[in-house]
């Protein structure tokens, strides 16, 4: 009778075998080195696995695999998790709102003696991201690429509803104007998705209209401040008031990325390196343009990743290697001629801005004097994650837009307090 | 013989420590592969995570002493009695499934019905399924734009809204998820249930002329008692601990989410998205304080309702 | 006349089973259309067979890969679930020793504590033992269930005793007997148990989703999720991927539907 089970459990062992050998079996037979490199975004991944795979011909010896987890929010659980057990990838992006945390708890492996070591050349990226990724004088990153947000259209839309294309020129009453005729309710297209998105969204309009999210030393909350509510009440009157987008119910039912590629959408306001996604879209006949001017002028919101090392990798070598290479000349290069991102390397944004001829991508590199640095602290998910919360609730309007802000305030002031 | 007998007599005790003495050897061997795995990975780790719940933790695994106030936070923490309360409505809502497969049962049950098995296999589908994948189906059907639920309602003139993104609504929607999920599963469990009980009863009662109803009441439900038990225990724990739903059914920035977190989700919430892992074992060590204490009750009122034959 | 009678049983069973099946059909029907198709109101009812939508899951998940191991965790799961549980089921049922009662209401006092109070102790185990992002991680907390040994117990009590009694005056030791003689006699207890245990194995979702973070090393309940961040809402290609997650543990079911029924019936009738 244990003759049976003995099958089976061989049995098991056999499929396991079967499931675990058609591909890389981890690199510890030989002298080869398998590292991982942690992403989020679904679109960057094949032109990161074209860099990996450059890198894999120029090192023999060392294999990168890239793992894509979609969806920041994700992301930064999944890493977190694993990162709390010890087993992080040995590469992974990193953001400016969490780089303080993950340095000062030391999960990330100081760069600076391995830069300065190396020769390895930091000017060639802007000196605002690298101080970016700076703690204490320590550099923990080395950046990767830089993002502006622009105001997508559906050029399709636009012409049938008989309006003119946006432009630099153009104000936040120009926006709601076109949103309102582009507006198709028999259809189902809106002029304009208002989702509750900080960097993409609201963010950009808060400082179009004056205000701020945190205040400069990163120790107090803006949303009290009058002119960052007011920034929030643009979005608020389009979805509530005009009924120009749709409600963000109807926007967490169905992606605006997706309500917009199928033509259902006739503005959206998003990040470059969403663009490429736009670019690829079938029939979709689509521009950019850079953000309107609201009440107390230009803002955009301004972001740069950076990859950093996991300060427990096993292959902390081959693993800084391997960043190099990815802040390098070439890696940058097929970033920007896949128009996947504006590499942060110097001299290469013109490559990106030409990738894509159906897009003037010079209005997210326009934008870059009117930018303001994503805004941070030193924790910056404790209350982020309260404030998409209470912002979508707010924007939804089952909740007053100042009470909400007061009570952002005051929670971010009371987990600002404690960092 | 008598011989055999008197010594067999005599030696009866020893045999008898002797086999005993065997049976905890034999007895302890065969329970340790589980009492090992069970203390290892469960047992072990329950204790650790009380004792996390009186530690703060960074981000990446160091952790350090703080007594009492993690759930002295808790206390204080508006979002804790909301989950709560949402946590209870959940358990309370899911109660419903119990009635609606004791009919369901019932009905299965009718003499001389054919397709019985065909029916059984139909309900038991959602049991079968995945729930990330019960998660999808559903979401896409409660879509406010496009999903079936709204286009069947407008077909009646009814205006449908976006069930799942709606704060208003969303809880509910999952939770008829939840019942729909679990329906054919107590549908099962309750057919088991009427089918033990004897059919004597019912010809003695039809013989004092009782009606098919009255039959019900008198001798079906009471006879069921403690399968209902059994299915109230057990589906209150699923509503109390429920989580691949709601985390899957919610869009990520729903405003949803703000009013309708349960409690298991809070405790992801703070451990996973924010780190806070101490925090996060104090709500987990408080739910299992609540599992607990309201199965007690469940056992305690039992004696009151339930019949055992 | 009888049919006459049973009509109004049928319409409710029917109306019921209709509330059951439709949002299946309806993920079949999604799982054809193209995007547009999806979205149109009102619904396309003959969709333009876009098969792509199952090519485009295989492209971003390997579905192959997330079968393969979530059949690897289920298998061993189940047969050591099987296998433990039913030892120690056994001594419990039936042998005496001291502190049987104790260790007994220990172990299944974990049936009580929320899932996620293990998780992150668990993880850092599976850290330890060095099996993140491996197959063992996926199976090995797994492998153990208060449930299935309460469950197992419950029927070896139900068992008679004479048959043992012979064994045991045959001079044969208790592993022997449960070997040879209870574990026999238990196969209906065993399978249905077993089926259950496959069930809820490939169902599992916060586990796998944890410890493996490697996509090739996911289950397919993981990738499901996985495919949900990745198309967000693009419904063709995530009911595509919900159909093909599902079907394999559908036709399970279909065939050993009557184990499972009886499983199912049997935890509650006790």
């Amino acid at each position: 009778m244990s003759k049976k089970v003995w099958a089976l459990i061989c049995a098991g062992a056999l499929v396991t075998g079967a499931a675990g050998c058609s591909s890389s079996d981890s690199g510890d037979s030989g002298d080869k080195v398998t590292l991982s490199y942690g992403i989020w975004d679904k679109n960057q991944k094949p032109a990161m696995e074209k860099i990996a795979q450059e890198f894999g011909r120029t090192h023999p010896g060392i294999t990168v695999k890239v793992e894509l987890t979609p969806g920041s929010k994700d992301y930064w659980t999944k890493l977190q998790t694993s990162a709390a057990g010890g087993s992080a990838p040995d590469v992974f992006w990193m953001n400016g709102p969490r780089v303080g945390l993950w340095a000062s708890q030391g999960a990330l492996l100081p760069l600076s003696d391995r830069i300065a070591k190396d020769g390895f050349d930091t000017s060639k990226f802007p000196a605002s991201l690298n101080e970016l990724y700076t703690l204490e004088g320590k550099q923990y990153g080395v950046p990767k690429d830089y993002d502006t947000v622009g105001l997508f259209y559906n050029k399709d839309l636009f012409d049938k509803a008989g309006v003119k294309y946006p432009d630099a020129s153009w104000t936040w009453e120009d926006v709601r104007d076109a949103a309102k005729k582009l507006t198709d309710p028999e259809k189902g297209v809106y002029g304009i998705a208002a989702p509750a998105w900080s960097q993409e969204v609201y963010y950009n309009t808060i400082y179009q209209a004056g205000g701020h999210v945190i205040s400069p030393d990163g120790r107090k909350s803006g949303f009290d401040d009058p002119a960052t509510v007011e920034g929030l009440r643009f979005w608020v009157d389009i979805i509530n008031k005009d009924k120009s987008s749709p409600t963000i119910q109807q926007l967490e039912d169905t992606d605006p990325i997706q309500m917009f590629q199928n033509g259902k959408v006739a503005m959206f306001s998003d990040g470059s390196y969403d663009a490429i996604a736009y670019n690829q879209t079938e029939g979709l006949n689509v521009d950019v343009a850079p953000l309107p001017s609201g009440p107390k002028g230009k803002g955009v919101i301004i972001h740069g990743l950076a990859n950093v090392v996991y300060a427990k990798s096993e292959h902390p070598d081959e693993a800084w290697e391997f960043v190099k290479f990815l802040g390098g000349e070439q890696a940058n290069r097929i970033q920007a001629e896949t128009g996947t991102v504006i590499p942060a390397y110097d001299g290469l944004q013109d490559t990106w801005v030409k990738s894509m001829p159906k897009l003037r991508l010079q209005s997210f590199i326009d934008q870059v004097p009117d930018a303001v640095p994503y805004p941070r602290s030193m924790n910056t998910a404790v209350w982020s994650t309260k404030e998409t919360e209470l912002i979508a609730q707010a924007f939804a309007g089952t909740k007053d837009l100042d009470a909400t802000a007061k009570e952002l305030a005051a929670f971010m002031n009371d987990a600002l307090a404690k960092e | 013989m008598e011989r055999a007998a008197v010594e067999g007599a005599a030696a009866r005790p020893a045999t008898r420590t002797r086999l005993r003495d065997r049976e905890w050897f034999w007895g302890y061997l065969m329970i340790a592969p589980l009492t090992l795995g069970l203390g290892v990975f469960y047992l072990w780790p329950v204790l650790q995570s009380v004792y996390y719940s009186f530690t703060e933790w960074t981000l990446f695994g160091d952790s350090s002493w703080v007594g009492l106030d993690n759930y002295a936070t808790l206390l204080r923490d508006p979002e804790v009695g909301k989950a709560l309360w949402n946590t209870f409505l959940v358990a309370a809502f899911g109660l419903l499934v119990i009635p609606v497969s004791i009919a369901v049962a019932a009905l299965l049950n009718t003499r001389g019905l054919r397709l019985v098995s065909f029916y059984r296999t139909l309900y038991f589908l959602p049991v079968v399924t995945m729930p990330a994948a019960v998660a999808l189906i559903w979401r896409w059907l409660y879509n406010g734009e496009y999903g079936l639920i709204n286009y069947l309602l407008s077909l009646v003139g009814v205006t449908g809204r976006s069930w799942i993104s709606d704060p208003s609504t969303a809880l509910y929607a999952v939770m008829v998820v939840f019942v729909w999920t679990y329906l054919g599963y107590f549908t099962v469990i309750f057919m088991a249930g009427l089918q033990g009980i004897p059919g004597h009863l019912y010809e003695a009662a039809a013989i004092d002329g009782a009606g098919r109803f009255r039959q019900f009441f008198r001798i079906t439900l009471p006879l069921l008692t403690p399968t209902v038990f059994f299915s109230g225990v057990l589906m209150v724990m699923y509503g109390l601990q429920m989580f691949d739903l709601l985390y899957l059914m919610f869009g990520k920035n729903s405003p949803a989410w703000a009013d309708n977190k349960t409690i298991v989700l809070l405790f992801y919430n703070k451990a996973f998205e924010e780190g806070a892992k101490g925090y996060g074992a104090a709500i987990a060590v408080v739910l299992m304080a609540i599992t607990l204490a309201i199965t007690a009750v469940q056992f305690r009122l039992q004696r009151r309702w339930v019949h055992y034959a | 006349m009888r049919n006459g009678r049973l009509w109004p049983v049928h319409l409710v069973l029917a109306v019921g089973a209709a509330a059951m099946v439709v949002p299946f059909f309806w993920e079949v029907l999604t799982s054809l259309k193209t995007f547009t198709e999806s979205t149109r109101v009102p619904p396309t009812w003959i969709p333009s067979f876009e098969w792509s939508n199952f090519t485009r899951v295989l492209d971003s998940t390997p579905f192959v890969q997330q079968f393969g191991n979530t059949v690897v965790m289920t298998v061993v799961r189940t047969l050591a679930q099987l296998l433990f549980c039913s030892l120690a089921a056994y001594a419990f049922a039936r042998l005496r020793f001291p502190g049987r009662n104790v260790i007994f209401v220990l172990l299944l006092s974990v049936l009580m504590v929320p899932d996620q109070l293990f998780l992150i102790p668990q993880y850092q185990i599976i850290k330890g033992l060095d099996l993140l992002n491996t197959l063992p991680g996926l199976f090995l907390p797994g492998m153990f269930s208060a449930f299935g040994t309460f469950m197992l117990r419950q029927f070896f009590m139900g068992l008679p005793d004479e048959i043992e009694e012979a064994a045991r005056l045959d001079g044969a030791n208790p592993l022997r007997i449960f070997w040879s003689v209870m574990l026999p006699l238990a196969r209906p207890g065993l399978l249905a148990f077993g089926v259950l245990t496959v069930l809820w194995s490939w169902k599992d979702l916060m586990w796998p989703l944890v410890v493996n973070t490697d996509p090739e090393k996911m289950t397919l309940s993981a990738g499901l999720a996985a495919l949900h961040g990745e198309h967000v809402t693009e419904y063709p290609v995530l009911m595509a991927g919900s159909l093909m997650a599902t079907l394999p543990i559908i036709v399970v079911f279909v065939v050993l539907q009557r184990q499972l029924i009886q499983g199912i019936a049997f935890t509650g009738s006790k």
